[in-house]
């Protein structure tokens, strides 16, 4: 089956259709296949109609649990075929007068509130007497009759099963009536007489896996245990014009709703190989595709927003007051980084986007509030990997009186709890060598290491570097231990961008545990204060968890006359061809003159966060709507024929 | 204890100064130890006394500076280096003046930041308009009940991310830079991206992604984010702009107008404890429930034309209309009746001429014409109408909902006459100017493309369920709750013209 999952996936997404025979699913011909299913089921329906009804039902149930009989006759169509027999459809719908999207459907419970509500019935007991209103997607479709239909309808990220019986005389409809969308029980379902056997039977060939349900009826399990409901109303809300990738049949899939127990929970591993939408470009392009088939998708992005209420409310419950500060700056400041550039029609003004809040925190600080934080986008035009998106969240706070210790140990304290909290431990499994290794356990039991940054390179690699980091001489020395240990730089050769290669071959490599890399040179930090200790270094650290960087945070320049000095260093590595230096913002700097208190800044990038606790190592996978290349059309075709 | 300043830049750990403005006049008993630390903004020096009026996050606190109780030679250091505007760390004991004033009596002092350049004239304030949105810090320093305006906007954004996580919404961060920027009728910022070498779209409003979620399942959701628009800059207008959008499945407007309430009273009861507020002069009552009405009776009501009788043919409509408006209006009004490419758009500047700019109380303005309302359901009864409202008070608009259109085919049609109509504008616009350079600028209003989002339309034809979504612009709502004027007074960072 799995063959047929990815062959719709990529149908879906315009890409190579695979025409190659899955050999688990001996399927010959694609007429042949639908004959054959066709004969069948018409012969499992005389030999059902023989038996008596209980029994009927039994083994209805029996043959749905083993999924066997997908009763979707069309699946095996064509999609282009299938899609526009679905508008012909609708076409004959609307021509017959019909709305076949209604306006509203009133619900009473939530799919999850409805397990929780009725899990504790015993197997075959139903509660009649009970009315309960649900809507969801159906996501499997299973016929054992022409009387009898079972679907699993999905929402709120649980499932459960809907059975339909003919007997019941329950009233389907696939469109209604506007003036009786305003009743709030649904109860204008019931007022019309039910269906009788052939209608019904029609009626439920015409739902399609994908479609959007509302069912009224009431709760009840099967014989074998399986919660399900039984309505008496079933109307269709929206309809799936598409086939839908299939649910893979794996064993033990097909019974019982989700148990929490099954659920992914942050901070554990994931396989997305196991998932029914496996293919990443597909994954991406439709996220919603995504999330309906990939149960545990859902849970990743409802992780990342626990992520964010965490941090908001650790830093409003120290008194942080959350602000925004533009995206469209004149100048795109406090990094360094290529900004996307756009242009104001009416003012007649070039704009970048920003690629960091910083400055503007750091005026507000200025202006009297003590405590500020941002959490937003930031935008940077630069190569797409899986690290790398051209837009990004991070949250930067900025607090007034403190120093980059006090920020350590708020690091220490944010990080740990939000783990604890989040997760229930200390602890998290990451994939760090690829899925095919065993995951690693980073652990996050406070306090992190801290490691000084020159004194651990001189200690590692057993070096003496120059204390005077922005002399020739340490250049030289630099250039020649890259050059000893064979550890590559790109030109130019900037004394900052040496050392940084170094640190990241000695040092980044050991920080898989969270660890502060801290005392930064003066050169490599343009916006952070000296250090009050040890001359040309600064009060900077970098959080490192599982060898990326994730925070950055400084005790803050705030002295304007050295700031510009800074700045005009800058300035002398971007004329040597390092255009990552820091441009001059002369606004940022007339702030400083007004005075800055002393100021601790920091920064964390939410993405890469969200990525360790959702086992995710690209970074597309923690973010809805990733950019991704224009899809080409050649491209894709030439993908088709090399695949086939 | 303090280290002791040198005239040097001192650095303090936080713990040490933690807004004891507040803390001190709040909870201190007299002689208690206390640390503080924050901006001068007063000072008065005698022979052995000196007088600083400290200001930090929380308020202001008078520093009582004896020269026999400094310790070293702090007095004369005092008196020659420290200035209005500069930061000090002070500590020492609290003390009552005669005249009854909470101050600490200091030991020790620090300079921590020294303000190079001077404060604007003391109390006088900030008043050059212009340099109190470029220099907002300046202007922070100066006025601080502008600090005020943002602790509010803090609250109120809280404030309404509570009201919609208690009812089970979901927030998302949906992508500002896009292929294709749809949802709104608005001229978008282009950008390019080097490495996928292709022009990219800041996002005009957030409704095509967000119902993406919806067709994936997510049942309740919302973002708070930036919005752009590349149109002109005024009171009400910034090129960047703070909105929320929220969808909910299976619902229809009649629970957005609910939802639109609940969270604008709930941001009123949290900056102001009530629910009769003041904007700029005029008394806005927001108690519940508000004030709904058809745009087709509001429209009867104040100009006496039922468009509903009109017929259905524009020429004529137009007609009745400007004889029934009279000689109220002006040129710019007439023209707008005159080019209303047909009776919805023509409905729609009726209402924005003679009915807006009445409805100062909140009012929910409903079914709207469908051809303004490319994204809205039509409306279960009345053919030609939308499901769709606009929250009006102060006679702007604040909000914007509707039932949304799930039907993937009527949606497709209705952007492509969306960028149909849009082509022809451009078009006649490009012929009327005959490549003028000068005319052609004038009339930019139409010089960008539309495109069609089909991977959204793609995605409606997976199945949306039926659903409620609603826009509220956040500026806006705070320039109500805190009585400003502008919208540049709310936003920290105002985009403004570039300086002679």
């Amino acid at each position: 089956m799995e063959g047929s999952v990815e062959e719709t996936a990529k149908a879906v997404s315009k890409l190579a259709v695979d025409s190659s025979v899955d050999p688990s699913a001996p399927e010959e011909t694609i007429s042949k296949n639908a004959l054959k299913k066709a004969m069948k089921n018409k012969q499992k329906e005389e030999e059902r109609r023989r038996k008596e009804e209980e029994k009927a039902k039994q083994a209805a149930v029996k043959a749905s649990s083993q999924s066997q009989k997908p009763a979707t006759d069309d699946e095996d169509m064509d999609p282009t075929q299938y899609f526009e027999n679905r508008l012909k459809y609708l076409a004959t719908k609307k021509a017959d007068g019909k709305n076949p999207y209604p306006h509203k459907f009133f619900v009473t419970l939530t799919i999850l509130e409805y397990i929780e509500k009725f899990e504790s019935l015993n197997n075959g007991e139903h509660l009649e007497s009970e009315t309960v209103s649900l809507a969801g997607r159906i996501m499997s479709k299973r016929a054992s009759s022409s009387k009898l239909f079972f679907y699993d309808l999905h929402g709120a990220g649980a499932k459960v099963q809907v059975m339909t019986d003919a007997r019941f005389k329950m009233q389907c409809s696939f469109c209604f009536s506007f003036a009786h969308a305003e009743d709030p029980s649904n109860k204008w379902l019931d007022s019309k007489s039910g269906m009788d056997e052939v209608e019904f039977s029609k009626f439920h060939s015409s739902v399609k896996r994908g479609d959007i349900v509302g069912v009224s009826g009431f709760p009840g399990k099967t014989k074998r245990g399986e919660l399900s409901i039984f309505p008496r109303t079933f109307v269709v809300l929206s309809h799936c014009l598409h086939m839908m990738p299939r649910q893979k049949a794996a064993p033990g899939a097909d019974n019982a709703n989700v148990k929490k127990t099954d659920i992914w929970v942050p901070g554990s591993t994931r396989n997305p190989e196991t998932y029914i939408l496996k293919d990443q470009e597909t994954r991406y392009r439709q996220r919603y595709l995504d999330l309906m088939l990939n149960l545990e998708v859902r849970q990743i992005f409802k992780t990342r927003s626990k992520i964010i209420s965490y941090i908001r409310k650790f830093l409003d419950d120290l008194d942080f007051l959350e602000v925004e500060t533009p995206m469209m700056n004149m100048i795109a400041g406090g990094a360094a980084a290529r900004p996307f550039v756009t242009h104001h029609n009416d003012l007649n003004m070039k704009l970048y986007m920003r690629i960091a809040p910083e400055l503007y925190l750091k005026e507000l600080v200025v202006g009297g509030l003590e405590r500020v934080y941002e959490i937003g986008k930031q935008f940077r035009n630069e190569g797409i990997d899986l690290t790398h998106n051209p837009e990004f969240t991070t949250c930067e706070f900025y607090m007034a009186f403190a120093d980059y210790n006090d920020l350590m140990d708020l690091t220490e304290k944010m990080l740990s709890g939000m783990v604890k909290e989040i997760t229930g431990g200390y602890k998290i499994k990451y994939h760090a060598n690829g899925l095919d290794k065993d995951p690693i356990e980073i652990d996050f039991t406070p306090p992190f290491r801290r490691i000084d940054m020159i004194e651990e390179l001189d200690k590692v690699a057993n070096l003496q570097i120059p204390k005077d980091l922005s002399s020739d001489e340490a250049n030289k020395y630099l250039a020649d231990v890259c050059l000893k240990f064979d550890i590559k730089c790109p030109p130019p050769l900037t004394t900052a961008r040496l050392l940084d290669k170094l640190v990241g071959h000695f040092l980044e490599e050991t920080c898989v545990n969270p660890t502060f890399i801290i005392n930064h040179p003066e050169i490599m930090s343009p916006l952070a204060k000296w250090h009050r200790s040890k001359p040309s270094l600064t009060e900077r650290f970098e959080l490192f968890i599982n060898k990326h960087e994730l925070c950055n945070a400084y005790t803050e320049l705030n002295d304007p006359v050295v700031q510009r000095q800074r700045f005009a260093e800058q300035l002398k590595d971007r004329q040597s061809g390092d255009d990552e230096a820091m441009a001059l913002d002369e606004t940022f700097c007339t702030a400083l003159e007004y005075g800055l208190p002393p100021t601790g800044g920091w920064g964390l990038g939410i993405d890469r966060l969200s990525m360790l606790f959702t086992d995710s190592q690209n970074i597309k996978e923690v973010l809805l709507f990733p950019a991704m290349k224009p899809q080409d059309e050649t491209s894709a075709k030439a993908a088709e024929t090399s695949e086939v | 204890m303090l280290i002791i300043g040198t005239g040097h830049i001192q650095l303090i750990s936080c713990k040490r100064f933690t807004r004891v403005c507040r803390m001190a006049k709040l909870q201190m008993d007299e002689n208690d130890r206390v640390s503080v630390a924050g901006r001068i903004v007063a000072r008065r020096a005698f022979g052995k006394l000196a007088f600083l009026t400290l200001r930090d996050d929380s308020g202001t606190i008078q520093l009582y500076c004896e020269k026999e109780r400094l310790v070293n030679d702090q007095f004369e250091q005092l008196k020659n280096h420290v200035d209005v505007g500069d930061i000090l760390g002070a500590s020492g004991s609290l003390k009552r003046t005669e005249k009854g004033e909470l101050s600490v009596l200091v030991n020790s002092f620090a300079i921590l930041t020294k303000s190079l350049l001077p404060l604007p004239d003391k109390y006088h304030g900030l008043t050059d308009v212009d340099k109190r949105y470029r220099q907002r810090y300046v202007d922070m320093i100066a006025n601080p009940e502008v600090a005020d305006v943002f602790r509010k906007r803090a609250k109120i954004v809280s404030e309404i991310r509570k009201t919609v996580e208690s009812l089970g919404f979901v927030e998302v961060e949906t992508p500002v830079l896009q292929g294709a920027a749809g949802g709104a009728e608005a001229r978008p910022f282009v950008t390019y991206h080097n490495s996928l070498g292709r022009d990219l779209y800041l996002r005009i409003a957030t409704e095509l992604h967000l119902k993406r979620m919806l067709v994936g399942g997510f049942e309740k959701v919302y973002e708070i984010g930036r919005i752009f628009r590349n149109e002109g800059i005024s009171t009400r207008h910034n090129p960047e702009f703070t909105t929320i959008e929220m969808y909910e499945a299976f619902s229809d407007y009649q629970s957005m107008m609910n939802m639109t309430e609940e969270i604008v009273t709930r941001c009123a009861l949290a900056v102001h404890g009530k629910l009769t507020i003041d904007y700029q002069g005029v008394e806005i009552n927001l108690e519940r429930p508000w004030r709904s009405e058809t745009m087709h009776n509001l429209v009867k009501e104040t100009t006496g034309i039922d468009f509903s009788e009109l017929g259905n043919d524009l020429k004529v409509a137009k007609e009745v209309t400007l004889r029934g408006l009279g000689v109220g209006l002006d040129n710019k009004d007439k023209s707008a009746i005159e080019a209303s490419p047909s009776l919805g758009n023509l409905l729609n500047e009726v209402f924005e001429i003679t009915v807006e700019p009445k409805l100062l109380q909140p009012t929910f303005v409903l079914d709207y014409p469908i051809e303004i309302s490319p994204l809205a359901k039509p409306h279960r009864r009345h053919a030609g109408l939308t499901e769709r409202f606009e929250l009006f008070i102060c006679g702007r608009e604040l909000a914007n909902a509707f039932s949304e259109l799930t039907d993937p085919l009527d949606q497709r049609s209705r952007l492509e006459e969306q960028v149909r109509q849009h082509n022809e504008k451009r078009a006649v616009h490009v012929a009327e100017t005959s490549g003028e350079e000068e005319n052609l600028k004038q009339n930019e209003d139409t010089s960008y493309e539309v495109t069609l989002d089909d991977d959204f339309l793609t995605a409606l034809e997976y199945g949306m369920p039926p659903a409620s979504g609603m826009g509220l612009g956040i500026d806006r709502l705070v320039m109500l709750l805190t009585n400003s004027a502008s919208i540049r007074d709310v936003i920290a960072f105002p985009v403004l013209k570039i300086q002679q």
